[in-house]
């Protein structure tokens, strides 16, 4: 249990809030919430200057193993209960339009455009939100029955970039416009220019451009050309047999693996799955550094849980030689081996 | 393009059309851009022109008009003084003033109500002599033949927009976007009167930049005589005073009445118009025949979007309202009870499915609560768990004991099902939780041929919490499981639908989720608030479909949180778990 703190500015409350987390407790959050709002703190600022860090540092901590999946998940939970009760301390009135917010059918991190949805409605929107891995013929059957200004979609993670093609294209065809955001679309949005939809950084700027429905209309056609080579195509039909066979191959060259508990075996057969749909993504998009940031990132992942890296470059070897007959997976492949020995793992081969 | 490369260029209309080998098309100004570069044919190859050569001359579609070198006019052939009477022999070619002639570029211009094109070739001794053709007729030709395929290729982007079913508003709001700038500077669109108001839309042209859309309401009795007349059908063709009307009606910003030409055409719908289309621009720009056509066209397809998104709406609305009563209850705030749910049925585009969770109130300070699937799939299930709800409802106020309750749903849903000679059952878990003073629940729960609860422990430990029994709605008096569970502050009961433990996923898809790695998902979430843990459960199963199909998926959970966990302030301070409100609009 956490004393709440009587600080008056967001930065100053982050550390007791943190905690606040770090202990599941709910009301302990909230109140350190509602004492900046009684002491006069924006209620837009409360959500991006302590909620938005609090909850990145969240994400940080899972990765460094410092905290459980269910530390996580609970911490998340209170700050969803923090956004309800500031939600319901700032309560405008709308004047705007209606605005749908959602997440990438797949995709879990709901509090992030959720936050952009209240930030929407602290200034003045309706917004309506969908909730985490909203399905797209749900996400249109909606905008069929409800007529919406704009559609914010997030997506954290760019492996669900081809989904996300497909429901931004759902909902243009419903003609309503489009604008996402998300780590999912790149530090600077570049997949998201690349797919051909209007791209927020953060909370304001969506609002901003949501504001300017010219702009938010007036978005360069998607450059996917590339996808003519059906490398993406194949990759996707492909993706049970080359697990399969990444995964015989991790038996043979790693003793170790013939002795998994059938846990570890399902996480191992994600992984594998989880460097193909980023290696698909990567195709879909045609970047290299797609691919080349996830090994990066899942070398920093497997470490602090002690789990040796070296098996993943044994994998990246094993996808490249099964898929020598498509260029650009041999050549993400090739720069994503090159990223894993950045990083300090050792090659295998 | 060199003067070589135009030599024996036929156009394809087999006109061969000049006695040389030169020809270049009527209408392309840049295929003789460099006639200077000709080398002139040669002046005199010791022969002398044959007699009948003035009647070849004659014969050409092409006049010739030849001058001298300081400009006067020494030649006119027969076709030229046709077509150029004001040049006459002897007088400066100049001094005509025809505009394609004096400035020695090559090019079409317009002459006395023809299109005319003119090319210079120079001769020896500095002469010159002027080729002069009447391409009226295939320019008039070529003209009509693009803007043909402008008005197929607007009508096809017109189809593509309009084609998806959209909602009416958003029909309405395409439809005059799409009419900016090609059919008109201002469109308006009014929508049939509903319940006595009309909806308009409209699109103004604001320079360069994409048409500004604005809306609003009328009164249906203050309809322009005009639209009113389009509604029933008819398309007005008194012109005159519709631009009057339109702008009496304050539509037409920036347009006068004097300056402007205005067209509206009926949108056809199912028996009557579902709505008239304005269009008025500048009168510099006439509506002709074939802008009329284009005009009927565009309508005809504006008037089937509206049409299908109008019934769209009206099947929507009352698919809403059904769905709406289908979907479960979420719990509502009990004390001692932290309540998680989770819900995603099979139909991504139906919000309701064939399992069902819930809780009710007791006088006692207690509650019901149940989880469960019914057989089948889709509306037909979700209909029938709508049925079980409404059993339960009033069942649990007579009945408030677990096994006997269940025993008396399953008889009143056996009398249903044999009269609608159906065979419909379920599967469910039934309880009733009581608080203690010390935080604790005890939980006394009936099971109906459901999966087992699970029960995570404070000390880490997940429990599988042994309860059997027998199909609920097939036999009379059927075996009913029964158990009691006690659940210390912080602990958690888990009830969850075989949408979780049979989702088929994993590497090929095929392999069942199973309630092992359920066991291992929920090992370690002791602490997880309820909420969380229904969503971790929902997302672990989900990953594990990724994307694949799926049957329903309903999750409840309850964790014991004791009455006075905090003060009070705060319960109400924060009415609703985050997700409730949403839910209920969200089949996720």
């Amino acid at each position: 249990m956490t004393a709440p703190t009587t600080a008056a500015d967001p930065i100053d409350a982050y550390p007791s809030y943190l905690d606040c987390l770090a202990d599941a407790d709910e009301y302990a959050a909230i109140d350190v919430a509602l004492g900046l709002l009684d002491a006069g703190v924006p209620a837009e600022r409360l959500l991006l200057d302590l909620v938005a860090p609090a909850q990145a540092e969240v994400g940080e901590r899972w990765a460094r193993n410092e905290w459980s999946v269910a530390q996580e998940h609970a911490a998340t939970h209170i700050s969803e209960r923090v956004v309800a009760a500031v939600a319901v301390h700032a309560n405008p009135r709308p004047t705007g339009g209606r605005v749908v917010v959602a997440c990438m059918d797949g995709e879990w991190h709901a509090l992030p455009p959720r936050l952009v949805a209240e930030v929407l409605r602290l200034r003045g929107w309706q917004v309506t939100f969908l909730g985490a891995s909203v399905p797209a013929a749900h996400l249109v059957s909606y905008l069929h029955r409800n007529d919406a200004h704009a559609v914010a979609l997030a997506c954290a993670l760019p492996m669900r970039l081809p989904h996300a093609h497909r429901m931004i294209e759902a909902c243009r065809r419903s003609d309503v416009p489009v604008v996402v955001g998300g780590r999912g679309f790149g530090v600077d949005g570049r997949w998201a220019r690349r797919l051909g939809a209007a791209w927020a950084p953060d909370a304001p700027s969506a609002a901003e451009l949501i504001a300017d429905e010219r702009t938010l209309r007036r978005v360069p056609p998607a450059q996917l050309s590339h996808l003519a080579d059906d490398e993406y195509a194949s990759l996707v039909r492909r993706r049970a047999e080359l697990i399969d066979s990444a995964l015989a191959d991790l038996r043979e060259h790693v003793p170790a693996a013939r002795s998994y508990t059938a846990a570890q075996l399902d996480s191992t057969v994600s992984d594998l799955g989880h460097i193909l749909d980023f290696l698909a993504a990567a195709l879909y998009v045609d970047d290299v550094s797609l691919f080349s940031e996830f090994v990066a990132w899942l070398v920093g992942i497997l470490t602090s849980r002690g789990v040796p890296a070296a098996a993943v470059d044994l994998s990246l070897a094993h996808y490249s030689a099964a898929l020598r007959d498509f260029p650009r997976a041999v050549h993400t492949l090739a720069l994503g081996r090159a990223a894993l020995a950045a990083a300090g793992a050792p090659t295998a081969r | 393009m060199t003067a070589a490369d135009v030599r024996d260029w036929d156009p394809g209309d087999g006109r061969i059309s000049t006695p040389s080998t030169t020809r270049a098309a009527a209408w392309s100004a840049d295929a003789l851009s460099q006639p200077a570069a000709l080398p002139p044919l040669a002046p005199d190859r010791g022969l002398a022109a044959p007699d009948y050569w003035a009647e070849v001359v004659e014969h050409f579609r092409e006049g010739l008009v030849v001058c001298d070198a300081d400009g006067v006019v020494r030649h006119v052939s027969p076709v030229a003084e046709r077509l150029l009477p004001e040049v006459v022999p002897g007088e400066l070619l100049a001094a005509a003033g025809v505009p394609g002639l004096s400035d020695g570029r090559p090019g079409g211009f317009a002459h006395r109500g023809h299109r005319l094109t003119a090319r210079q070739v120079p001769l020896s001794g500095g002469r010159c002599c002027w080729y002069v053709e009447d391409v009226t007729e295939s320019v008039s030709r070529a003209d009509a033949l693009l803007a043909e395929r402008a008005r197929s290729a607007f009508l096809a982007v017109v189809g593509d927009k309009l084609g998806n079913p959209l909602h009416p508003d958003r029909a309405a709001a395409a439809a005059v976007r799409l009419a900016v700038p090609t059919l008109a500077e201002v469109a308006v669109l009014v929508l049939a009167p509903r319940l006595g108001r009309a909806r308009w839309w409209r699109a103004s042209r604001a320079d360069d930049e994409a048409p500004l859309v604005d809306s609003g309401v009328l009164a249906g009795g203050d309809l322009p005589a005009a639209i009113a007349e389009g509604l029933t059908g008819v398309e007005p063709h008194a012109v005159d005073w519709l631009v009057e009307q339109a702008i009496d009606a304050g539509w037409l910003p920036g347009l006068t009445g004097t300056e402007s030409t205005a067209r509206v055409v009926p949108l056809p719908g199912r028996d009557a118009p579902v709505g008239v289309l304005l269009v008025a621009r500048r009168a510099t720009r006439w509506y002709d025949e074939d802008d009329v056509e284009l005009i009927r066209a565009f309508a005809a397809r504006a008037g089937a979007a509206l049409t299908t998104a109008l019934l769209y709406r009206d099947q929507a609305e009352v698919a809403d309202t059904l769905q709406a009563s289908l979907l479960p209850v979420e719990p509502a705030e009990t004390p001692g009870v932290q309540w998680g749910t989770a819900y995603r049925p099979a139909q991504a585009g139906l919000r309701i499915g064939g399992d069902f969770y819930g809780s009710h109130q007791l006088p006692d300070g207690g509650s019901v609560f149940f989880l469960g699937d019914v057989s089948g799939k889709g509306v037909e299930a979700a209909v029938f768990t709508g049925q079980l709800r409404q059993c339960l409802q009033a069942l649990h106020r007579v009945e408030s004991h677990p096994g006997r309750l269940l025993r008396l749903l399953n008889d009143s849903l056996l009398e249903t099902t044999m009269a609608h000679g159906q065979g419909r059952f379920a599967t469910m878990v039934l309880g009733v939780a009581r608080p203690h003073r010390d935080g604790g629940l005890t939980l006394t729960m009936a099971g109906g041929g459901h999966l087992p609860p699970l029960v995570l422990r404070a000390s880490g430990e997940v429990e599988s919490v042994p309860l059997r029994g027998m199909l609920i709605g097939v036999v009379p008096d059927p075996r009913v499981g029964e158990v009691t569970v006690r659940l210390a502050p912080g602990e958690t009961c888990l009830l969850y639908s075989d949408g979780v433990t049979e989702a088929r996923g994993g590497r090929r898809g095929d392999e069942q989720f199973g309630p092992e790695r359920l066991f291992n998902a929920v090992t370690g979430c002791e602490r997880m608030p309820a909420p969380a843990l229904a969503e971790r459960v929902e997302q672990v199963t989900c990953d594990w479909l990724a994307h694949g199909d799926h049957d329903d998926i309903a999750v409840l959970a309850l964790r014991a949180v004791g009455p006075s966990g905090r003060p009070s302030r705060h319960l109400h301070a924060v009415p609703a778990p985050a997700g409730t409100d949403q839910r209920k609009e969200t089949p996720a």
